[in-house]
């Protein structure tokens, strides 16, 4: 049986998913969006870097690794 | 035995509707969700917009919860597949214990670890840095922590009866 919850789902566009990433890594890591997930996926940023890095880092569509 | 639904959007609000009633447990705050059709990258479902929530409790516990999900069709029909998440409880305003497992990407770290937030050094090493090796974990698993062992107060009276639902895919 379903239980109903209060709880709002919000569903993001690509468009207003960038604009989260980038929100969340000038909050959290004092950088745009883009320019973190360029490092992160030059392997200049390790993923476990920080508890703040790993936050971001997961609200990023992560891909296949590069080697 | 694993929900398979008709279509991709069937699959993902079933997923999305079990992981809200989940968090529902423990807090009111919405959860978000990247998209309902099957893709070549996965869709990411989070908490708060990524933003740890405070949980009601003596303790002052705070929760992040973000999954990476697919969507894909066998011979059963569509389901949702869980292929990366972060949970982390913290406390006072450090995090206590955090689940993780990203397996693409770079980090050469690709199965489910844990890290706790204990200031021993190993040697040349701090154990908060450590990959302490998992199984894969689940959100109703994160959720019972926070309620049954850390003292996180749960915000309705089937909490049990949810956990219990979450746990069965």
């Amino acid at each position: 049986m379903a239980t109903r919850t209060d709880n709002e789902i919000r569903e993001l566009s690509p468009e207003e998913w960038d604009q989260l990433v980038d929100e969340k890594a000038r909050k959290y890591l004092g950088m745009s969006g883009a320019e973190f997930e360029r490092r992160l996926n030059a392997g200049e940023i390790d993923i476990d870097d920080s508890p703040d890095v790993t936050r971001v880092a997961m609200l990023l569509p992560l891909h296949a690794p590069h080697k | 035995m694993p929900h398979t639904s008709r279509t991709p959007a069937e699959a993902v609000e079933h997923y999305r509707g079990r992981i809200v009633r989940l968090l529902s447990c423990v807090t009111s705050a919405h959860t978000t969700v990247s998209g309902y059709h099957a893709s070549d990258l996965p869709h990411r479902l989070s908490l708060a917009d990524g933003d740890p929530v405070r949980l009601r409790g003596e303790a002052r516990l705070t929760l992040d919860a973000t999954e990476q999900y697919r969507v894909h069709e066998d011979a059963e029909g569509w389901r949702v597949e869980i292929v990366g998440y972060l949970y982390a409880i913290g406390y006072e305003g450090r995090e206590l214990v955090a689940y993780h497992w990203h397996p693409h990407g770079d980090s050469p770290i690709t199965r489910p670890h844990m890290h706790v937030g204990a200031d021993i050094r190993v040697g040349d090493r701090w154990l908060g840095k450590v990959h302490l090796p998992t199984g894969a974990v689940s959100l109703d698993r994160i959720v019972a922590l926070a309620i049954v062992e850390l003292g996180a107060e749960p915000l309705r009276e089937d909490w049990e009866r949810l956990i219990g639902e979450a746990a069965v895919r």
